[in-house]
C-alpha cells in the first residue's frame, strides 16, 4: 500500500511540473486537462466496475449531475465554484442512491441496461425542465475563485490532477480495506458472497456512491472550465461509453489501467480529429497535397475519425480483451 | 526630398513581388464535419470551399486550416486554441453550432484573434460585448419576427407551436411567443418533441383539434418532411404553416410538392433575392455540388469571402479586428456591416427573408423590396 | 376521437418497433449478447430499400425478398468473423464490440452516402384511409404492420416446427445442455445472428417509406428495441411482438395525454418497472441473469 501511494506521489509530482516545463501553451495544456479528466473518470468508474464488477453504462448521469448543479449554483445562488462542487456531489449521491436501489437488484445484462435507462431519464428530464436551461443549456461568462484567473488553464490542470490523485489513492485504500475485499468477493461470485453474510446491496451502493461523487467532481470542473454545458455535452450516452472504453482498454480492475487508457485514447482522438497525420504526411513531402491520396487524406480523413475510433474499439476487444496492462500481468 | 521619395517608390516596387510571394495569410475554419450536425456542416464546407476558389481566381491566396468540432464544445475550444496558438491563423470562421460558437466566442478576446460566426443563431453569441466576435447571420429572434410580419396583414387570431427540443427550436419559439403576444395572437397548442421519432401523429392530432390559424414549426432536415407528411395524413389544414429556417428551407423539402406546397418559411438567403451575385452563386453551386445551395452554404461563402479579403489586406489579427469593425461589404448576402445595436455587438443587422414554396420552387415573398412573388394565404391542399 | 387516433397510430408504429425488438430478442436469447449494433443494422436495411427503389425501381415492400437473404448472410458473416470470438467474454466486452461494429457501419455509411438524409417517396408515402369520423390510417404504416404480423407468424412457426428452429430454442434455453445433446451451438449462434440482422434490416426497410434514411437513423430505435425485448421477455418472439405494440401505444398515449417531450421518459420508467417487478418480462422464461 505504501509503495503504491509513493508511486502515485512521484507520478503526481512529475505531472505537476509539466505545465512549468512546457510553458504557456493553451492547446497542449487543454489536451492534458482532457487526459487527466478522462483518467479520473475512468478510475472513478473502475472503483465500481473493477472492484465490484458492476459495469455501469450510465456514468454520464453523475458527470452531468456535477456539471449541471455547479452551473446552476454558480449562475443563481453563489459565485464561488467550491459551493457548486459540493452541491454537485450531493446531487450525484442522491441520484446514485436512487439508482442503486433500483439497479443493484439486477445482474448481468439487466444491470447494464438499467443503468442506461436511468441515465437517459436523467438526460431527458434535464432537457425538458426549465430550471436546467433545457435544450438551451447554461452559459456562464465569467468565473473566479479567490482572485485566481479562471480564464487560464493551469488551475484546471491542477484541479483535475488533484482529483485523479484522490481517486487513485481511494482505489489503493479500498484495495486494502474490508470494503475492498467484500467488493472483490461480490465481483467473483455474488451468491457465494451473500452466503458469507456480506450485505451485497450495502457494499455495492457504497462503491457506487464513492464512484459517483468523484465523477461529479470531474463534471463540476469540466463545467467551470468550458463554461457552457448542455445535455449532449455532459449527459450523453457517448460519454458513458467513452469512460468504459478507456478503462477497458487500459485494464479493468488495475490501479493504473484506466490512467493508461486515458493517456492513449485522448491524444489519439485529438490526433484523429485534428487530422495531424494527414497534415504531417503532406508537410514531410511524402504525399503531394494535390494528388489523389493527398486530397483524400486532407478531406476524407476528417470525416473518418469516428470510423477509426470504431475500428480501434473492435481491435482492442478482440486482441486486448484484458486491456494493455493485461498484456504485462495477469489480472485477478 | 525627391531622392528620398524615389527611393521609397523603388523600395515599394522592389518589395512588391516579395510581398506577393510571401506566405499567404492563414485563416482557420471550424465546422461540424462529423457528429449530429454534419449534414448542415457539409453545406458550410461547400460554401467556404467555393469562396476560397473564387478568391484564388481573383489572385488572392490564402491558407485555410480546417478543423472539425463534431458538434462538441470541448473539441471546438481545442480546435480554436490549436488554430490561434499553433497554426498562427489571424482570423477564424465558424463554428457552426450555437453551443460551440458560444464557447469559442467567450475565448476570442483572450487570444485577440477575430472570430466570424457564419450561421449560428443563438442571440447570446454577440450579446456579451466581445470585441473579437463578429456574426454575419441574423440571430434566432429574427426568424419568428419576420415570419409574423409577413402574415400580419391577414390578421390571424390563433397560433400553435410544433418544434424540436433543441436549442434553436426552444429559442426561436420563445421569441415567437413574445412576438405573438404583441400581435394579440392566442396560443392554442404547444408541442415540443424529441427529434428522430417516427410518429408525430399524436402531437399533430392535438394541434388539429385546437384548430389554429397559424402553425409555427421548427424542425431539422428530414423531420420537417416527416411532420408535414403526417400533417397531411391526418388532415391538419391551418391558414398557414410557418417554418422557421432549417428543415423547411431545404431543396429536398421543396421537392416533396405533395406536402410542401405553400409552406412559408424564414431564411437568411434565397437564390432569387436581388442581392449581388446571389443567383450566380446558386447556379455555380448547383453545377459544382449537384444540389441546391442552402442558406448555410451562402452564409459560409460570404463569411469566408469577407474574412479572407479583409485578412489579406490587414495582415495581422489586431488590424483584422479593426478592419472588420470598420468595413462594409456587399455581396450574395446583401449589404454587410458589423454594428452595435439593441444589445448586440459586431452583429450584422441582416434582413431575413420569407419564402413560400410555390409549384415546387422557393419564391421570396417578403419583405416586398426583395421579392417578386406574392404570399398565397390562406394555405390550401 | 383523439383517443382512437392515438391508439391506432400507436399500434401501427408499434408494429415496426416490434420487428426490431424480435430480432434483438432472438440474438439475446440464443447468444446471450446485447447487440448494440442493432440500430445500425436497421440503417443498413433502410439504405438497401432506398437503393432498391431508386436504382432498381423495386417497391420497398417487394424489395424485402431481396433484403432479407442479403442481410441474413451479412449477419451470419458478422457472427463468424467477430461476435463468436467474444461469446465467452464478459458482457461489457461484448457490448463494446457491438458498439465498435456499429460505429464502423454508421461511419462507413456516412463516408459512402454522406450525411444528407435520403427520402424514399413512394406514391403512397403520405396517403391515408380516412374514415367519416375523421380518423385516418396511414397506408404505408398499415402495410408495414401487416407484413410484420406475417413475418412474426412465419418466424414463430419456424422456431416451433422445424429442426433448426427447435435447435435454436434449445440453445436459447441452455447452451451447454444443447451442446451435449449434439446441437452445433456455434452454427446456431451464427443463424440466430443472421436472422436477427435480417429482422433488423426488415424493420428498417419497412419504416423507410414513412421515415427518413440517414447513417445515424437507426440509433433512435436501439434503446426502444432493448426496452421491447426486456418487456416481452428475453428470447420470446411473441413477447417481443406484443412488447413492441405496447411500447408504440404507450408512446402514443403519453404524447397525447402527458406531453410529447416526456414520452421517452415514460417508456424508460416502464422499462425500469418491468425490470424491478417482472424481470422475466411478460412472456419470458426465468430472468435476472
Amino acid at each position: 500500500m505504501k509503495k503504491q501511494l509513493t508511486i502515485i506521489a512521484i507520478v503526481a509530482a512529475a505531472a505537476a511540473l509539466l505545465p512549468i516545463i512546457i510553458g504557456e501553451n493553451p492547446y497542449i495544456t487543454g489536451i492534458m486537462i482532457s487526459m487527466l479528466m478522462m483518467a479520473a473518470l475512468a478510475s472513478a468508474w473502475n472503483i465500481l466496475g473493477g472492484f465490484a464488477g458492476q459495469y455501469s453504462f450510465g456514468h454520464a448521469a453523475y458527470f452531468g449531475a456535477g456539471a449541471y448543479t455547479t452551473m446552476i449554483v454558480l449562475s443563481r445562488l453563489n459565485p464561488n465554484p467550491l459551493f457548486g462542487i459540493v452541491a454537485g456531489i450531493i446531487v450525484a449521491c442522491i441520484i446514485a442512491l436512487v439508482t442503486g436501489s433500483i439497479v443493484f437488484r439486477l445482474r448481468g445484462h439487466y444491470f447494464g441496461l438499467a443503468s442506461i435507462a436511468v441515465a437517459e431519464i436523467v438526460r431527458l428530464s434535464t432537457l425538458n425542465f426549465e430550471f436546467t436551461g433545457g435544450a438551451q443549456g447554461i452559459l456562464l461568462s465569467d468565473v473566479s475563485l479567490w482572485g485566481i484567473d479562471l480564464n487560464s488553464k493551469n488551475p484546471f490542470y491542477y484541479g483535475m490532477l488533484l482529483l485523479l490523485v484522490v481517486t487513485l489513492s481511494i482505489t489503493v485504500w479500498l484495495g486494502k480495506s474490508k470494503t475492498g475485499y467484500y467488493l472483490q468477493a461480490i465481483r467473483e461470485d455474488q451468491d457465494a458472497a451473500a452466503s458469507l453474510g456480506i450485505n451485497l446491496a450495502f457494499y455495492k451502493k457504497k462503491a457506487l456512491l464513492i464512484s459517483a461523487a468523484l465523477t461529479s467532481v470531474a463534471g463540476s470542473l469540466y463545467a467551470v472550465y468550458i463554461r457552457f454545458i448542455d445535455t449532449s455535452a455532459v449527459l450523453d450516452l457517448r460519454l458513458s461509453i467513452e469512460i468504459i472504453l478507456t478503462a477497458i482498454i487500459g485494464g479493468v480492475g488495475t490501479l493504473w489501467g484506466p490512467v493508461i487508457g486515458a493517456l492513449l485514447l485522448v491524444p489519439l482522438a485529438e490526433v484523429l480529429r485534428s487530422n495531424v497525420l494527414g497534415d504531417l504526411l503532406v508537410k514531410l513531402g511524402l504525399v503531394s497535397e494535390t494528388s489523389g491520396i493527398g486530397i483524400f487524406l486532407k478531406e476524407n480523413l476528417a470525416h473518418a475519425h469516428v470510423l477509426a475510433y470504431g475500428i480501434i474499439t473492435v481491435l482492442c476487444i478482440l486482441y486486448l480483451p484484458k486491456g494493455i496492462l493485461g498484456l504485462f500481468r495477469r489480472v485477478k | 526630398m525627391k531622392r528620398k521619395f524615389l527611393s521609397i517608390v523603388a523600395a515599394i516596387v522592389m518589395a512588391f513581388p516579395l510581398l506577393a510571394q510571401a506566405a499567404p495569410v492563414k485563416i482557420g475554419f471550424i465546422n461540424s464535419i462529423t457528429g449530429k450536425e454534419a449534414q448542415i456542416g457539409e453545406n458550410l464546407t461547400n460554401g467556404a470551399a467555393m469562396a476560397i476558389e473564387d478568391l484564388k481566381a481573383k489572385g488572392i491566396q490564402v491558407e485555410l486550416v480546417k478543423e472539425d468540432d463534431g458538434g462538441d464544445p470541448k473539441n471546438a475550444l481545442a480546435a480554436y486554441e490549436k488554430l490561434v496558438t499553433r497554426d498562427g491563423v489571424i482570423g477564424v470562421v465558424g463554428p457552426y453550432t450555437s453551443g460551440c460558437a458560444n464557447v469559442v466566442a467567450s475565448r476570442a478576446d483572450q487570444y485577440n484573434v477575430p472570430l466570424l460566426v457564419p450561421a449560428a443563431a443563438k442571440e447570446e453569441i454577440t450579446m456579451k460585448g466581445y470585441k473579437n466576435v463578429f456574426r454575419l447571420n441574423a440571430p434566432a429572434n429574427v426568424y419568428s419576427m419576420v415570419l409574423m410580419d409577413a402574415v400580419k396583414t391577414f390578421k390571424p387570431k390563433t397560433i400553435a407551436y410544433v418544434y424540436a427540443a433543441t436549442d434553436f427550436g426552444v429559442s426561436t419559439v420563445k421569441t415567437a411567443q413574445e412576438n405573438a403576444l404583441k400581435m394579440g395572437l392566442k396560443e392554442v397548442a404547444n408541442e415540443k418533441y424529441q427529434q428522430g421519432q417516427p410518429d408525430y401523429r399524436p402531437s399533430l392530432s392535438k394541434v388539429k383539434a385546437a384548430n389554429p390559424d397559424l402553425v409555427f414549426l421548427v424542425s431539422y432536415d428530414a423531420d420537417a418532411i416527416l411532420l408535414m407528411r403526417q400533417a397531411k395524413e391526418i388532415g391538419l389544414t391551418p391558414k398557414a404553416f410557418l417554418g422557421a429556417g432549417a428543415g423547411y428551407t431545404t431543396a429536398q423539402f421543396a421537392q416533396q410538392t405533395e406536402i410542401s406546397n405553400l409552406v412559408v418559411s424564414a431564411t437568411q438567403w434565397t437564390d432569387d433575392v436581388n442581392w449581388t451575385g446571389a443567383a450566380d452563386f446558386a447556379i455555380r453551386y448547383k453545377a459544382k455540388y449537384a444540389k441546391e445551395p442552402s442558406y448555410h452554404a451562402a452564409c459560409a461563402y460570404e463569411a469566408m469571402r469577407i474574412m479572407v479579403e479583409t485578412a489579406v489586406k490587414s495582415g495581422t489579427a489586431a488590424k483584422l479586428q479593426v478592419a472588420l469593425k470598420a468595413g462594409s461589404w456587399s455581396g450574395i448576402m446583401g449589404p454587410v456591416k458589423f454594428a452595435n445595436y439593441g444589445g448586440f455587438t459586431n452583429q450584422n443587422n441582416h434582413p431575413m427573408l420569407v419564402q413560400q414554396i410555390q409549384n415546387g420552387k422557393y419564391e421570396t415573398v417578403y419583405p416586398v423590396q426583395f421579392s417578386k412573388k406574392k404570399l398565397v394565404y390562406p394555405f390550401k391542399r | 376521437m383523439l383517443f382512437l387516433q392515438s391508439l391506432l397510430s400507436g399500434i401501427l408504429t408499434g408494429g415496426v418497433y416490434a420487428l426490431a425488438g424480435i430480432g434483438m430478442s432472438l440474438v439475446f436469447g440464443v447468444m446471450n449478447i446485447s447487440n448494440f449494433a442493432h440500430g445500425d443494422l436497421m440503417m443498413l436495411g433502410m439504405y438497401l430499400a432506398y437503393f432498391a427503389f431508386t436504382l432498381l425501381k423495386i417497391d420497398p415492400y417487394l424489395a424485402l425478398l431481396l433484403i432479407m437473404p442479403i442481410t441474413f448472410l451479412f449477419g451470419f458473416m458478422l457472427e463468424k468473423v467477430f461476435i463468436n470470438r467474444v461469446i465467452n467474454h464478459p458482457h461489457q466486452n461484448q457490448i463494446l464490440l457491438t458498439i465498435g461494429l456499429g460505429l464502423i457501419m454508421s461511419n462507413t455509411a456516412l463516408l459512402a452516402f454522406t450525411s444528407d438524409p435520403k427520402i424514399l417517396t413512394t406514391t403512397y408515402s403520405s396517403s391515408a384511409f380516412n374514415s367519416a369520423s375523421g380518423i385516418s390510417v396511414s397506408v404505408p404504416l398499415l402495410l408495414s404492420f401487416l407484413i410484420t404480423c406475417a413475418i412474426t407468424a412465419i418466424l414463430y412457426l419456424f422456431l416451433s416446427r422445424t429442426r433448426t428452429g427447435m435447435a435454436l430454442r434449445a440453445t436459447s434455453q441452455n447452451r451447454e445442455a444443447a451442446q451435449l445433446m449434439g446441437i452445433n451451438v456455434a452454427k446456431m449462434s451464427a443463424i440466430a445472428f443472421g436472422i436477427g440482422t435480417a429482422l433488423a434490416a426488415t424493420a428498417g426497410a419497412l419504416i423507410a417509406p414513412t421515415y427518413y434514411i440517414h447513417p445515424l437513423a437507426g440509433h433512435s430505435f436501439l434503446l426502444k428495441a432493448f426496452t421491447i425485448c426486456v418487456l416481452g421477455g428475453l428470447g420470446s418472439v411473441v413477447g417481443a411482438g406484443v412488447g413492441g405494440v405496447i411500447i408504440g401505444v404507450v408512446e402514443s398515449m403519453a404524447s397525447t395525454y402527458i406531453s410529447s417531450d416526456w414520452k421517452d421518459v415514460v417508456v424508460f420508467m416502464l422499462f425500469l418497472a418491468v425490470l424491478l417487478f417482472r424481470p422475466q418480462g411478460l412472456f419470458g422464461k426465468k430472468g435476472g441473469q
